[in-house]
């Protein structure tokens, strides 16, 4: 036998050898030691999930803040992060959906989806925006389980906060009384300052708006604005004339003062809508950490509600 | 209604009950007052007998109106929109019998027969699939002069000048059960199949099916079945996801058009337990690449490791590097060992991500031994080849619908004495996530066994319907 053939024949029986011995081995048990090492997949919930957890762990986000998740490409660094990870907090509905072939790659079956160690964050929540009939990618780039955005009411996060410190309790038990503590902090914070947002903005309740992109319907449902219209209607395909058209028409009828863009969308578009409907234009961040000094949930939404309150105050 | 009812079966019952009572009891009850009890309790039978007939006209007006408007609306066929609609079906007497309960199917009309149909639905409402499907096609044009059509040596051999299904695939992919998932990628294209310039056939192939174990112990993920396997930069991108439209030279002088595409084996990889991602893929295959590896057997087999690294720059960049090394037998008994080295970086701007930039590059170095000569006058004798090339392209998306971008190539032959280099300026405009439209111009020139100067134009279309896997960096 040539010394090619037995090198190449001794490597096959390598990897064979080592599989076999991997295949025998035992997996290992979860380990229980603290402190907690949490993913998040987007930036609004690694900011929730951060004030639940506290300082009983690392949280950690595989998306970079301020980046479109929508145009999101797998990076290996998020391998990575999985791979480091022992509990995912994950949206559900499929906004993070690229997070499943990156938990495949990373050899931590323990967040694959289906598995305990994965909190979906949409548990148990009324979801806006479900298309009905029949869903197609005509309708766009469409989420057919329901508008993901949620967490820009701050009226859901009892629910999602609550899903997410049971997930995590129920992998720790250890540490179920400090994190249900820290979520009622959390929450009771978070209620003071909602309450302080609404009175911004309660003398525009009923106010029409128009987004650039469907990111803001629980939004508009916590503080009374009504969406006229969204630019981008259907999502991650740009509109077409005849629909921004129609659309200014509408926003001239029946008086929309304002266009919310996302800071990640181009301005163009959404600037001209504004100009030729004579509403203003204000760019805002869809979530955590965009801007410097929004890096928790309390600052973004303080942010948020700020730049939209500033805006419609404006004669 | 149906309290209604209940009201008059009980009002009766009460009656009946009553009368079969009061002649037992006249002596003892007072017979007018029983009387002006019966009255009252006629009167509100009689009042709720009206309440019900009228609420039940009601409805019978509105569900006419309804019918009316529908059928006004929807014209029966022969009839035109502005004719009356006529009197509703439901006013004609109707002989009741079982034909007339059992509706019979209604003769289609031209327009019903002429639209298109869903020919059948694998998933219904309330019913999910359990698995995602995806079908991309990918539709190229190869322009270029008449003697490249006769000599059959453009980028696409055999298909010069012409449009043809590069590639239209078949994917299905899901998981398989809580500990494994799988893929199944099914291929037809048009191929060059003989030497004539109308010899071509449109080929099925399976390009993947293979099975991914997930739950392996120490971090392991094992893939075996049909593959493209882990080597080098480009090997793991599918037709419709290459940068340009055609895939540099380099790889296809080394591999061949598809490069190392099919390949049957099993291959590991690993992320290692580093601050920075390292990742470690060993496979072992058949052998079935008739450029490079073509022996097709376990007691030859192809051997594949790669390792590849990632880097995390500034805020908005990435850096990839990746070393391959494939080891295995050609067709010709011979071994053949192929080293690969790439490297891709990507700067995006903040915020929307653009514009994004994008420098790649790939170089391959081939060792490999042919025997030669063997004709009468001279005895065969072997020789050893080194042989290398590469390419580098960068691409500047300006927003996510347009990109332009060059890309430089310039290899030996893996075989033959002879050397090419090509420069390729492109564009690309994307509608949407799911439909993408690139041109692209290719200046070639070649010597030794390539002699030829070459200008190709190229178009192409993709799409992609259903599911799709998330783009990679």
């Amino acid at each position: 036998m040539r010394a090619p053939h037995r090198l190449a024949l001794g490597l096959t029986l390598a990897v064979v050898l080592i599989g076999g011995i991997l295949l025998a081995l035992p997996a290992p048990e979860l380990a229980a030691e603290p402190p907690l090492r949490v993913l998040t997949t987007l930036p609004d919930l690694w900011s929730i999930t951060r004030a639940i957890v506290g300082d009983l762990g690392r949280v950690e986000v595989a998306t970079r803040p301020g980046q479109n998740p929508h145009d999101l490409e797998i990076r290996p660094s998020q391998i990575l992060l999985v791979k480091r990870a022992e509990i995912l907090v994950r949206n559900g509905l499929e906004e993070d959906a690229w997070i499943d072939p990156v938990v495949e790659s990373s050899g931590n079956p323990r967040l694959l989806r289906g598995s305990p160690s994965v909190i979906e964050a949409s548990q148990g929540l009324a979801l806006l925006k479900i298309p009905s009939g029949r869903v197609d990618r005509s309708l766009g780039d469409v989420h057919p389980s329901g508008n993901p955005h949620f967490t820009l009411d701050p009226g859901t996060l009892p629910t999602v906060s609550a899903s997410i410190a049971d997930g995590l309790a129920r992998l720790r038990p250890d540490l179920a009384r400090k994190l249900d503590a820290n979520r009622s902090e959390f929450l009771a914070l978070v209620e003071a300052r909602f309450q302080r947002w609404r009175e911004m903005l309660a003398p525009y309740r009923g106010t029409r708006v128009v987004s650039y992109h469907d990111s803001w319907p629980y939004f508009y449902r916590a503080y009374g604005l009504i969406e006229l219209g969204v630019i981008e209607d259907r999502p991650g395909v740009p509109p077409t004339p005849q629909h921004l058209v129609s659309l200014v028409r509408q926003m001239k009828e029946q008086g929309a003062r304002l266009v919310v863009l996302e800071s990640w969308y181009p301005p163009d578009t959404a600037a001209a809508v504004a100009r030729l409907a004579g509403a203003k234009l204000v760019v805002i961040p869809q979530s955590p950490g965009a801007v410097p000094g929004t890096g928790d949930y309390i600052t973004h939404m303080d942010h948020v509600v700020k730049a939209l309150a500033k805006a419609l105050a404006d004669p | 209604m149906r309290t209604h009812t209940v009201a008059l079966w009980s009002v009766s019952i009460l009656l009946l009950s009553l009368g079969s009572y009061l002649p037992g009891t006249a002596h003892a009850q007072d017979v007018d007052a029983v009387r002006q009890e019966l009255t009252a309790v006629r009167r509100q039978l009689d009042s709720i007998r009206e309440q019900y007939e009228q609420r039940l006209r009601e409805l019978t007006d509105r569900l006419e109106h309804l019918e009316a408007q529908r059928r006004a609306a929807t014209p029966a066929s022969g009839q035109t929109p502005g004719s009356p609609a006529g009197p509703p079906a439901y006013a004609q007497p109707v002989p009741l019998t079982a034909a007339s309960l059992a509706p019979a199917a209604p003769e289609p009309s031209l327009r019903e027969t002429l639209t298109p149909r869903q020919p059948f639905a694998l998933a219904q409402p309330g019913r999910t699939l359990l698995f995602d499907i995806g079908v991309s096609g990918d539709f190229v044009t190869d322009f270029t002069s008449r003697n490249r059509e006769r000599r059959r040596d453009g980028t696409f051999a055999g298909r010069e000048n012409r449009f043809f299904p590069r590639e239209v695939e078949l994917g299905l992919f899901g998981r398989v059960d809580p500990y494994a998932s799988a893929v199944v990628r099914l291929s037809a294209g048009e191929e060059a199949a003989g030497l004539e310039p109308s010899d071509r056939s449109l080929t099925v192939e399976v390009d993947e099916a293979n099975l991914t174990l997930l739950t392996l112990p120490l971090g392991t993920t094992a893939r075996l079945g049909v593959m493209r396997p882990r080597f080098g930069t480009l090997n793991v991108v599918h037709q419709d996801d290459l940068p340009q439209i055609d895939r540099p030279n380099v790889l296809s002088r080394f591999f061949g058009e598809e490069q190392l595409e099919g390949e049957k084996g099993i291959e590991a990889f690993w992320v290692l337990p580093l601050p920075i991602y390292n990742e470690l893929s060993v496979g072992a295959f058949d052998g079935d690449n008739e450029v490079a590896f073509g022996r097709g057997t376990l007691r030859d087999p192809l051997v594949i490791g790669r390792w590849r690294s990632f880097f995390e720059l500034e805020q908005h960049g990435g850096l990839q590097i990746d070393v391959s090394a494939a080891s295995g037998i050609a067709t010709d008994a011979h071994r053949n060992t192929v080293l690969g080295l790439g490297a891709k970086y990507k700067w995006g701007a903040p915020g929307s991500g653009f514009p994004l930039f994008t420098v790649a590059g790939e170089a391959l170095y081939a060792m490999r031994t042919v025997t030669t000569g063997g004709a009468d006058t001279a005895p065969p004798r072997e020789r050893r080849f080194d042989r290398w090339g590469g390419y580098l392209y960068g691409q500047w998306d300006l927003d996510r619908r347009w990109a332009a971008g060059l890309r430089g190539d310039w290899t030996e032959l893996a075989v033959e004495r002879g050397r090419e280099w090509a420069v390729s300026p492109y564009l690309q405009f994307k509608p949407s996530e799911f439909l993408r439209f690139r041109v692209q111009y290719k200046h070639s020139e070649g010597t030794g066994a390539v002699e030829r100067v070459a200008n190709e134009f190229f178009l192409q279309g993709t799409f992609i319907l259903g599911a799709h896997p998330t783009e990679r960096f």
